[in-house]
């Protein structure tokens, strides 16, 4: 199954490599300056490696042999580890997410994005018509409702909203009718202004810190908030130098390393370390998109827009957040917050998008 | 790939990544701007707010100054106490906190959180909850520092009373700055703040502006829990002024012993008249002012505080300038003063009948017996009352009020301690303000008022005031206890300033006034049989406060009140160097509880003054008959109570 020659060499996307790499190193600086001690970084290095050879296995991998023969399996081994989080799960923050398993933590969830968008991308390489049908969105809301409801279970609601996202995005790529998109589009604002009343009482106050910062109670709801403001914009334009942040390094910030990561950064390395973490983002975005566009074929295509999708999505949230603009949803920032599996599972989405370019000209 | 219309598809699918790529572009523009916002337009403010998050600076006390006597021997001083404390700002769980400090420090729960409820206290400011921490208490609070950062060892200065309650009513104590105290203008403008350990009586409060230094600082880096992990800059405190008081340490001590040794009440003062600076005061009962140091959070200190609070006894209470009395018959020597000034008597002509008393309207007011017709000399020498009751009619209760007054009666003296009252001195004003149903002054009023007695109601020290001056020939110095504040790194060295008023007395008056209280202890006089050491040639008036009828029911709680006023040396060329007031309540007529007590206070001094040493016995034999024997110890050469007696009684 998997193929090395010196063409395919060639046509790696170096630049498609590398800015992943590049993001979790830089995300490293960040938790090395503020995660209570050094193993963070060394966890987070391996699972940089491990990510890596994940990646260069799948780049040599015919993504079509995985979409067809893997995914299901993969889907499925990914809903039963869900499930068992659920019953053995270890809960930190909150959240009961985390799986171990000889003495690593592994987290189901962010798997289960990977595995969501490979069978939403089999479903629609057999969807042959333009528009799509009722049948394939209800066929492809199926698909994402089993790990919906497994990691609603485990009140993870960052992480369920993502697979809204990553939906979204794959209905509106897979032609769904402008009317339908209108009309989704509304369900979303009249849902998510629906269910306000019905959310528990902090998550109600972390959407009142957005909407009303000035009466936040800056030691309560309104502290992590708040804390990561003055995080960033401490950090003016040049940064207080990698090391010498104080609010994430001194604990005014919360686990600065996972969630709140890119304050650390803004902190540290000021607009110019911000502006570069964009543009690595950006990078990585274009690139993916550019792949997705030579794809001559839906699957490859939709495939890896699902990917785009979700870590737009992600950044939207995670920097939102930081800055101020959207609510603490728990949503990591992909590829910098600390988390080995989020990492690893982001590598799959690159090692997939790498081999549907290699394959580009191959019908 | 095949599909049923493949280059609309693809331009469809091609134009909605656009769509998407377009989207992403946006969010990732917004984003931008927002960083842009915090980062660049609004950095500063951010900076100011991430510093005030890290940087806390944290009070280190400044030392007071310490208390020394007038051989600058330490009255009172600091030391330093390791302190649990809790700093209520850095508390995350209240209950964790009053939890951790019940079971492993041994504090009192409910004691905890009445400071920690106190809406009042300060949230920076840290609570005292236990002193002088045990090893065991500091090898806690060091392994559960990441637990409890709340919870923390300070070294603290520790105000020291050396010797406890000696001299307690002048020292004064310590305290915690009240609400209302804060917010008067006074307070506000010396720049106290909440929390702050002020003096709250006696010299501590006076001088509080001399003893208490300038407090230093630590600024620290902290992380968001309060832990200190750097300190940027320390500046150190400066100790506040050491004071110079008045005070001698030896003379405290045997004035004190001479009511303790008899279990007896009342109030001393030893003063110079030639200056005005106070040698000794005395107040019974007294009280330890290191309990109030302490400041600690604790159901024992609180117990040791409403002790000395609750006591039905006052012992808080400075008899001294609080307690007013009857001055009896020590009023007498101003009587004779202002006679002889205003001419009513003179030297040549002033016999008048005792008669054993006098007949008043419908009642007869008596004398102690009948001294027949004496001049001026013997009735003050044998306290007649007979003699001042006459003499007071003649002069008439306006004179006597005029007079008393200029000497400083029903005023406050102006010794630098708080709290000084002004008692009552009787007038006719006086008597239409307070007694309407009786307003006119009558010759009764004035009978009574002529010997001290009725209505007339002073501190000791006023009086001692007051006959400092007539013995110093009508100059009056303020007594007071400051001497010397020593020099500090932020305030110069600063000496006392006396400021004396005149009130020209004749020589004759003089004389004669100086002759009559010398001849009360030397000529068989009232106080002749206490036993005063012939050499220090002490002059004084023997007086006798009654307690008034209605509370007199019998026993020693309602026996009279005793004075006794002495100056030494008297009747000599040279001035009186020291002069003494006592007061024994319920001890009985005036020479007998008071005067012994003056005599071994002047002994004392005179002892000392002679280089010799103030033996132990002096305090302790004088509770035995042979008083004459433990003066004599100190002073030389011993003249028997018989010896004086046969001398002639001048006249």
């Amino acid at each position: 199954m998997v193929d090395i020659s010196q063409r395919k060499l060639k046509d790696v996307d170096w630049v498609l490599l590398f800015a992943p790499i590049a993001l979790t190193a830089f995300g490293c600086i960040g938790i090395n300056s503020s995660a209570p001690d050094i193993s963070f970084v060394k966890k987070q290095i391996i699972s940089l490696g491990i990510g890596l050879v994940i990646a260069i296995v799948i780049m040599f991998t015919d993504y079509r042999k995985i979409v067809v023969n893997i995914a299901p399996f993969f889907y499925g081994a990914v809903l039963i580890l869900l499930a068992l989080v659920l019953v053995a799960g270890t809960q930190i923050n909150g959240n009961k997410a985390w799986l171990r398993i000889a003495g690593f933590s592994l987290q189901p969830s962010e798997f289960a994005k990977a595995a969501t968008i490979l069978m939403l991308a089999r479903h629609l390489s057999n969807v042959r018509q333009t528009t799509l049908s009722i049948k394939d969105t209800i066929i492809m809301g199926a698909i994402a409702l089993p790990p919906v409801i497994l990691v609603y279970a485990e009140h993870d609601t960052g992480t369920t909203l993502t697979f809204g996202a990553i939906l979204a995005t794959l209905y509106f790529l897979a032609g769904m009718r402008k009317l339908f998109l209108a009309i989704g589009a509304v369900a979303v604002v009249v849902g998510l202004i629906g269910v306000y009343p019905h959310l528990k009482k902090y998550q109600q106050e972390r959407i009142n810190v957005i909407i009303h910062p000035e009466e936040a109670d800056p030691k309560g709801y309104g502290y992590q908030t708040i804390q990561s403001v003055i995080a960033v914009g401490s950090g003016g334009v040049m940064g207080k130098g990698i090391g010498h942040g104080t609010q994430g390094k001194l604990g005014f910030l919360p686990f600065a390393w996972t969630d709140f990561i890119a304050a650390v950064i803004a902190e540290e390395t000021g607009l110019v370390g911000v502006g570069l973490m964009m543009v690595l983002y950006l990078l990585l975005i274009w690139r993916l998109i550019a792949v997705a566009k030579a794809s001559r074929e839906r699957a490859g295509a939709l495939l890896v827009m699902g990917f785009v999708g979700l870590i737009a999505f992600h950044i939207l949230c995670n920097l939102g957040m930081v800055v101020a603009m959207m609510p603490i949803m728990g949503i990591p920032l992909p590829l910098m917050s600390y988390g080995g599996t989020a990492v690893m599972a982001m590598f799959i989405g690159v090692g997939l998008a790498l081999s549907v370019r290699m394959r580009r000209f191959v019908n | 790939m095949s599909s049923t219309n493949p280059k609309e598809d693809r331009f469809n699918l091609e134009l909605r990544v656009y769509l998407v790529q377009y989207l992403v572009l946006a969010v990732f523009i917004i984003l931008g701007i927002r960083f842009y916002v915090l980062q660049v337009t609004r950095h500063e403010d951010y900076q100011a707010r991430a510093e005030n998050n890290r940087i806390r600076d944290i009070p280190i006390p400044a030392p007071r100054g310490a208390i020394l006597d007038r051989q600058e021997r330490v009255l009172v001083d600091n030391s330093s106490a390791f302190n649990v404390v809790v700093t209520p700002e850095d508390i995350s769980n209240k209950e964790d906190t009053v939890n951790a400090l019940v079971q492993n420090l041994n504090v009192d729960r409910g004691e905890v959180l009445v400071a920690l409820n106190d809406p009042l206290r300060p949230k920076s400011q840290p609570i005292l909850v236990k002193q002088n921490a045990t090893r065991a208490d500091k090898q806690w609070v060091s392994a559960h520092e990441l637990e409890h950062p709340e919870i923390t060892i300070e070294e603290q200065p520790q105000r020291i009373y050396k010797y406890g309650k000696l001299a307690s009513h002048l020292l004064g104590y310590i305290g915690q700055v009240s609400p209302k105290q804060l917010d008067m203008q006074s307070f506000k403008d010396a720049g106290y703040k909440a929390g702050d350990i002020i003096g709250q009586g006696g010299l501590e409060a006076v001088y509080d502006r001399v003893l208490r230094g300038k407090d230093g600082m630590r600024r620290v880096i902290v992380d968001s829990r309060g832990v200190p992990k750097a300190e940027l800059e320390k500046i150190d405190p400066i100790k506040g002024q050491d004071l110079i008081i008045t005070l001698d340490l030896d003379l405290q001590k045997v004035a004190e012993e001479q009511f303790y040794s008899k279990n007896e009440t009342g109030a001393a003062v030893a003063i110079n008249p030639q200056n005005g600076e106070l040698l000794a005061m005395v107040s019974v009962p007294s009280f330890d002012p290191n309990v109030f140091a302490r400041n600690v959070v604790s159901s024992e200190n609180r117990r040791e505080v409403n002790a000395i609070v609750n006591d039905p006894k006052h012992p808080l209470y400075n008899k001294a300038i609080q307690g007013t009395y009857p001055t009896g018959s020590t009023w007498k020597i101003m009587m004779a003063t202002a006679a002889l000034e205003e001419g009513v008597i003179t030297l040549k002509s002033s016999k008048i009948v005792c008669g054993g008393g006098i007949q008043v309207g419908n009642r007869f007011v008596h004398c102690g017996k009948n001294h027949g017709a004496p001049d001026i000399h013997l009735a003050i020498v044998h306290s007649c009352d007979g003699y001042f009751y006459r003499l007071g009619l003649k002069m008439g209760v306006d004179m006597i009020h005029d007079w008393v007054t200029r000497f400083g009666m029903g005023q406050r003296t102006g010794v630098d301690l708080p709290a000084e009252v002004r008692g009552i001195i009787p007038s006719r004003e006086w008597k239409k303000r307070v007694n309407p149903r009786d307003p006119v002054w009558k010759d009764f009023d004035t009978v009574l008022a002529s010997i001290g007695q009725g209505s007339v109601a002073v501190p000791p020290m006023q009086l001692l005031r007051a006959e400092s001056g007539i013995v110093m020939g009508g100059v009056f110095h303020t007594p007071h206890f400051f001497k010397v504040a020593k020099e500090t790194s932020l305030r110069p060295i600063s000496y006392y300033e006396d400021k004396p008023t005149e009130l020209k007395l004749s020589d004759v008056t003089f004389k004669t006034v100086d002759y009559g209280m010398w001849g009360v202890v030397n000529e068989g006089g009232t106080a002749g049989g206490v036993g005063f050491p012939r050499e220090i040639n002490a002059g004084g008036k023997t007086g006798t406060a009654q307690v008034i009828a209605k509370e007199k029911v019998r026993g020693k709680e309602h026996k009279d009140h005793s004075w006794f006023i002495s100056f030494a040396p008297m009747h000599t060329d040279q001035k009186p160097e020291i002069g003494v007031v006592c007061i024994t309540e319920n001890g009985g007529w005036g020479a007998s509880a008071s005067a012994p007590k003056v005599k071994m206070i002047e002994a004392a001094y005179f002892s000392k003054k002679l280089g010799r040493p103030i033996l132990p016995e002096l305090v302790a034999l004088n509770s035995q008959p042979t008083t004459t024997a433990s003066a004599t110890a100190a002073v030389p050469p011993p003249t028997t109570a018989a010896e004086r007696k046969r001398k002639p009684v001048t006249q």
